[in-house]
């Protein structure tokens, strides 16, 4: 199988002159960006989700309509939208942007977060209650009508008459789950197409994921890249990637891990103990830059080379970022995926 | 009297629908035509419309992503997003709306409604009652606003259908006239409504009737500091006889069929809304000699309509306005001809007498 690979939109305040502002759309910048991607071959543009920022479902209409190819990966949480309503949404964006969606269903990171939207659950109910809202979203994009009396849903015939539309004749977005818990893998074999896991030691990583690949269910790596003609130049701008955070993240960033009760984030911090995992793998960057910097370090050799020896592994599918944000891609785009693919043809 | 123009709003429910409503609506696909859509929004921007309405409900598509489509796309036009509470999480829906904001510099209001029809709400989980369900949008709204007017304050709440503790957003409502908080209409005709406005809103929607009722509801917000609008539908044309004409052409169409899907509709909605025009229609065909109850048994409440020559027309807005209304939110047959019959005739007739009150009271003066 064609690895895919997918790329996260850069917020609206990921700009320098826009700093601290993630809320609002910044379109100048973001269109291109999705251009780039499209052109460069990148499948999906991966839009968050968070307190801090633009809603994920209205920014990627916005960014749909100003684009032709490139998908969106959606990032939702259950205990926002009625089941029923999410995929009215879902629908009505599938039909003006041809189907050009997936849903990254996430269970929300820290409890104070989820109490500014009403949400009181702990950890493990929240991943049931995902568990509950995507049996009745997808019961409704499968089935058509569906009737629910669970813990935390109940509905009744509950059905949209929006159609989900897509050319390509699929019913319902792929869903990405993420996350690391008992829950969020029971979710994932249940619901979902593909399983998101940090950046890890490939042999960690198949390990790890043996059980889910069993059940059908592919597993996507996410991580952040940084590839450069030379691995010292790439060492180097991993570095200044790390201290390009400003000086009071560091705090709150460890703040934020105490905080959470999301096994993923406080794995990625406790892998962070060891700087180099592999050659090639960095975790250097964690504490200053968050769970998701586990970084891919090296020459465009190297880095082409860590991306199969993660689909030996097992791997399908990444959900990649880069340092600087628009520049990393085109690298990427230009001269590692190239690699990827010849590989990938002579194996 | 009120010397601020009157506003003007259309539907854009069912604009790529010629023959709105007389099917059944679990007929229709609620896939929007986007094209056409698109153009009635650039229609209704050289027809000095002020809003278009996206309505709620299962068989329509999603209000918040149609306006963010058709945000970016357009410019002047403003988009009546509908919304029913318990369909969403306050803070999330303010965060959608403020991102629709952001995109479209403020080009965005809100029209609460309650739902209407019990099974229709079953299929979203709600399974409140009228009052329950206005209940739930008192603390929806309560909570919306908390959000909106925070300052840098955080969010605490605790009600009967939710909780909220140290909320905030990243997010502002993003406006070109400094407002922090859309625009807030409320659609309904029973007392809750109107109190639900008092409460937490700017302007309540209601189904036009005589004179002196409409004005007793105007009256009653005007003493709270709030405005009250018509929803109706509207037949203009040259003559009054072209206008009833029309009316005609519409009766040859009616059958049984659609009487039946709306009998069926009426014995299942506990909306005081939908009920009240129902029995209007009972009661006479031709309430005023401008307002038409004639279609309503077979198309539905929203087919309440003033008829009459341009003059007629301008002259039923502007003796509602002196009964204290300030905005008309207008459907037609089909939407986009009617619109543009409105802008060029009416519209222009109702600013000449606007604009001659005016004068004559600054005479007076």
């Amino acid at each position: 199988m064609h690895i895919r690979f997918h790329w996260r939109l850069p917020q609206g305040g990921d700009r320098p002159g826009r700093p601290d502002d993630c809320s609002r759309p910044d379109l100048e910048e973001q269109i291109p960006f999705c251009r780039d991607a499209e052109q460069l071959g990148i499948d999906s543009l991966l839009v968050d989700f968070g307190l801090e920022k633009a809603d994920s479902i209205v920014l990627s209409t916005a960014l749909g309509v100003a684009t032709s190819k490139v998908r969106f990966i959606i990032a939702y949480r259950s205990g926002l939208l009625a089941p029923t309503s999410f995929v009215q949404q879902l629908n009505t964006l599938s039909s003006l942007i041809d189907g050009r969606i997936s849903l990254n269903i996430v269970a929300g990171s820290t409890p104070a977060e989820q109490r500014s939207y009403g949400d009181f659950l702990e950890h493990d109910d929240r991943w049931a209650r995902t568990d509950e809202f995507l049996a009745i979203a997808r019961g409704i994009w499968h089935d058509g009508t569906v009737d629910f009396d669970g813990k935390f849903y109940r509905v009744e015939k509950a059905r949209v008459r929006t159609a989900y539309t897509a050319s390509d004749g699929s019913r319902a977005p792929q869903i990405y789950v993420g996350g690391t818990s008992e829950g969020a893998r029971g979710v994932a074999e249940r619901h979902a197409d593909c399983l998101l896991v940090p950046a890890d030691v490939p042999s960690r990583v198949a390990s790890s994921i043996a059980p889910i690949l069993r059940k059908g269910v592919e597993v996507g790596v996410r991580a952040t890249v940084i590839a450069r003609r030379t691995r010292k130049e790439a060492v180097d701008a991993a570095h200044a990637f790390r201290d390009s955070a400003p000086a009071w993240v560091h705090g709150p960033m460890t703040q934020l891990v105490e905080r959470s009760d999301s096994h993923l984030l406080r794995n990625a911090f406790a892998n962070a103990s060891k700087e180099w995992l592999t050659p090639w793998l960095w975790t250097g960057a964690v504490e200053t830059q968050g769970a998701m910097s586990i970084l891919i370090v090296g020459s465009y050799d190297d880095v082409a080379g860590a991306l199969l020896e993660y689909h030996a592994a097992g791997i399908t599918q990444f959900i990649l970022s880069g340092w600087p944000k628009r520049e990393e891609m085109q690298i990427f785009g230009s001269e590692v995926m190239g690699r990827v693919r010849r590989r990938e043809e002579v194996a | 009297m009120n010397l601020a123009p009157l506003r003007f709003h259309w539907s854009m429910s069912a604009a790529a629908d010629p023959k709105r409503r007389t099917q059944a609506r679990s007929a229709l696909s609620a896939v929007p035509d986007f094209p056409v859509l698109l153009n009635f929004c650039r229609m209704a921007e050289e027809c000095g419309i002020d809003s278009l309405l996206t309505a709620y409900g299962a068989h329509r598509p999603d209000a918040i992503a149609m306006a963010s489509a058709l945000g970016v796309l357009t410019s002047k036009i403003k988009f009546m997003i509908a919304i029913r509470s318990g369909v969403s999480a306050p803070a999330q829906f303010v965060q959608q709306i403020n991102t629709v904001s952001a995109l479209t510099n403020g080009r965005v209001c809100l029209n609460i409604v309650n739902g209407h029809t019990v099974d229709e709400l079953g299929c979203f989980g709600d399974f409140l009652d009228h009052e329950g369900r206005y209940g739930r949008t008192d603390e929806f709204l309560h909570l919306c606003n908390a959000f909106w007017h925070r300052g840098e304050g955080l969010v605490q709440f605790e009600g009967k259908h939710y909780r909220v503790t140290n909320g905030r957003l990243g997010s502002r409502y993003i406006s070109p006239d400094g407002r922090v908080a859309p625009e807030i209409f409320v659609g309904g005709n029973s007392a809750t409504a109107e109190a639900t406005v008092i409460r937490h809103a700017d302007c309540l929607w209601r189904f036009p009737d005589t004179v002196p009722v409409v004005g007793g509801t105007a009256s009653r917000l005007a003493a709270a500091g709030k405005e009250t609008g018509i929803i109706t539908s509207v037949i203009a044309r040259a003559t009054r006889e072209e206008a009833l004409a029309e009316t005609e052409e519409m009766r040859e169409q009616f059958d049984d069929k659609a009487r039946s899907v709306h009998e069926q509709a009426l014995a299942r909605t506990d909306s005081v809304a939908s009920r009240t025009v129902y029995g209007l229609a009972r009661q006479a065909e031709w309430l005023t000699p401008t307002l038409w109850t004639g279609a309503v048994p077979f198309m539905g409440p929203s087919s309440v309509a003033l008829v009459g020559s341009y003059d007629e027309v301008a002259g039923a807005l502007l003796d509602y306005k002196a009964a204290g209304i300030s905005q008309f939110l207008f459907l037609g047959w089909p939407d986009l001809e009617e619109m543009q019959i409105f802008a060029r005739e009416v519209a222009p007739r109702v600013r000449e007498r606007e604009a001659a009150a005016a004068a004559l009271l600054e005479k007076a003066s």
